[in-house]
């Protein structure tokens, strides 16, 4: 258990300089420095306010976040299909071979950020509030 | 989910692709079968309850609403609806946000080629509040949200949104409404042959095409207040080699002289506008026709000509998914609105058109030559086999 988490956290460190990085590398290669340093992120909150169903909201929070993580599960399915394909068709995959496989270092690093962006997505509704309270 | 064949369409990865996919099935499952599932519910156990406390059926929408609203069944369609709703557009930014850059190019390669349809924006152009001020159909940032200079991404995402949205309903280019109405109007009145067609409230010009592609030797044009949709549909329309001419303008005051056009088509456009405004547009577009030319609006079916249970299903969309003007334009009757603009009642007209990409070009002429009744479950509604309303009158 102890090891699994260290090897996250150095996995995250680790993802945090990369990602300092590539921020550096995309300013430097920029066509158009003016427009892209003008170029905002698009608002991804919704005016106007969310409808809830049920005696609490929070049981529709939690029916998003089922829906969401449906979504990923769903995601992880076609993803898996597409590779098992591709490796069927290459002759390439053995039996077993996925459960005895062991990620590296690198492998494993680029997992945590992705695991974040799915932690994030998951919980992005909660994160309406909070916006709400900040405009306000 | 559908994917977008044209040039600006966005590179998605395989895992984009796959919440996309998601998201379109989710749809159909809760417009297809938890809408039927509802109905069912709604006949076996609401409406009987309804009838022994108050001795009678439900008179309207808002009856049945109120019915229904504290069953649980509804309570999960309606979460899930705005659940799905919201992943639509979610599902399109971050395959969005990467693109943007290359999507600008794209459109400015576009621009310079042949056929030559043009693009006029306005400086200093007043969006109206019911566009400016909220985010429609919980579409944020709405058709007008502008991050940059030139910026058109607010048309990509409504592009590649409604891809997800209509689970293929609305065609391979999401111009089934414009194909089956212009196709429709071209079987049923052979004698109208335009020379001007104006599309109001046109955002990115998916139906406007379909005008342009039934009648080619018409000049076309598409009118609308959101500067990065026009933007799109310049593009967009370049892309698919038709020439047609966008202008950003309010289709309640239009800068086109009297007696210009032959036809002025919109489709989904009044539910989004208030009544004073739709009053305008109206007039407006009396204004600008020519004499036996024909305005036409694809829009969702009157309240007065459905069921109870039809009139509530529709305008859920008012109560729960930001659209305050969907119920209020659905309450109006459209002879009526069409006789204040200055429309004989004598030329009025309404049709229920079959979908050409659900039911092919066969059906939806046959259907050219009957009338057809508005009261239908299909009628207006995001649903396998639908059929698209619309109405208007001859000047």
């Amino acid at each position: 258990m102890s090891t699994a988490h260290r090897k996250s956290a150095g996995g995250t460190r680790r993802v945090t300089k990369d990602r300092v990085a590539k921020s550096r590398t995309v300013k430097k290669s920029a066509a158009v420095k003016t427009e892209e340093s003008s170029r905002q992120t698009m608002r991804r909150t919704i005016r106007g306010g969310r409808s809830y169903f049920f005696g609490d909201p929070a049981i529709d929070k939690v029916l998003n976040m089922v829906v969401v993580l449906g979504s990923e599960v769903w995601t992880l399915r076609e993803r898996l299909a597409a590779m098992e394909a591709i490796q069927i068709k290459r002759r390439q995959l053995k039996s077993g071979e996925i459960d005895q496989f062991e990620f590296s270092a690198e492998d494993e690093a680029r997992l945590a950020s992705e695991r974040k962006e799915f932690i994030d997505s998951l919980f992005r509704i909660l994160q309406e509030q909070v916006a709400e309270s900040r405009r306000a | 989910m559908l994917e977008l064949k044209h040039e600006l369409k966005l590179n998605k990865t395989r895992d984009e692709k796959a919440r996309m996919n998601f998201v379109s099935g989710l749809r159909a499952h809760v417009l297809n079968d938890m809408a039927a599932g509802m109905r069912d519910i709604y006949s076996a156990d609401v409406e009987p309850e309804f009838r022994r406390r108050n001795r009678r059926a439900p008179k309207n929408g808002p009856e049945v609403h109120k019915a229904i609203k504290t069953n649980e069944y509804f309570k999960f369609y309606s979460s899930l609806r705005v659940t799905a709703q919201d992943m639509v557009w979610q599902s399109v930014f971050p395959p969005l946000e990467r693109s943007r850059p290359a999507l600008k190019q794209t459109a400015a390669r576009l621009a310079g080629k042949k056929p030559r349809g043009t693009l006029s924006l306005q400086k200093n152009f007043e969006v109206p509040r019911y566009v400016s001020a909220i985010d429609v159909h919980l579409m944020a940032g709405n058709y007008d949200g502008e991050y940059e200079t030139d910026d058109l991404a607010a048309g990509s995402l409504y592009d590649n949104g409604l891809a997800v949205f209509s689970f293929g309903l609305m065609g391979q280019n999401l111009d089934d409404i414009g194909q089956s109405i212009a196709g429709f109007i071209k079987r049923k009145f052979s004698d109208l042959r335009p020379k001007k067609i104006l599309d109001l409230g046109c955002t990115i010009g998916h139906n406007t095409g379909s005008w342009k592609d039934t009648y080619p030797e018409a000049e076309v044009h598409g009118i609308d207040v959101a500067a990065p949709c026009l933007r799109y549909a310049h593009a967009r329309a370049q892309a698919q080699n038709r020439e047609v001419h966008f202008h950003q303008m309010n289709a309640e005051s239009l800068n086109f002289p009297d007696n210009s056009f032959d036809v002025v088509f919109s489709s989904m456009f009044l539910h989004e506008v208030p009544k004073k405004s739709i009053e305008k547009i109206m007039k407006e577009a009396h204004r600008v026709l020519k004499p036996g030319g024909l305005m036409l609006h694809m829009e969702l079916p009157p309240n007065d000509q459905l069921s109870p249970y039809d009139a509530f299903y529709l305008d859920w969309d008012s109560a729960y998914n930001n659209e305050p003007f969907y119920k209020p334009f659905r309450d109006l009757n459209p002879q009526e609105v069409c006789k204040k603009a200055g429309f004989s009642t004598k030329k009025y007209v309404q049709f229920v058109i079959p979908s050409v990409g659900w039911y092919g070009a066969e059906v939806r002429d046959a259907a050219a030559d009957q009338q057809q009744s508005v009261d239908n479950d299909k009628t207006g509604r995001l649903t396998d086999g639908v059929l698209w309303y619309c109405f208007g009158a001859f000047k």
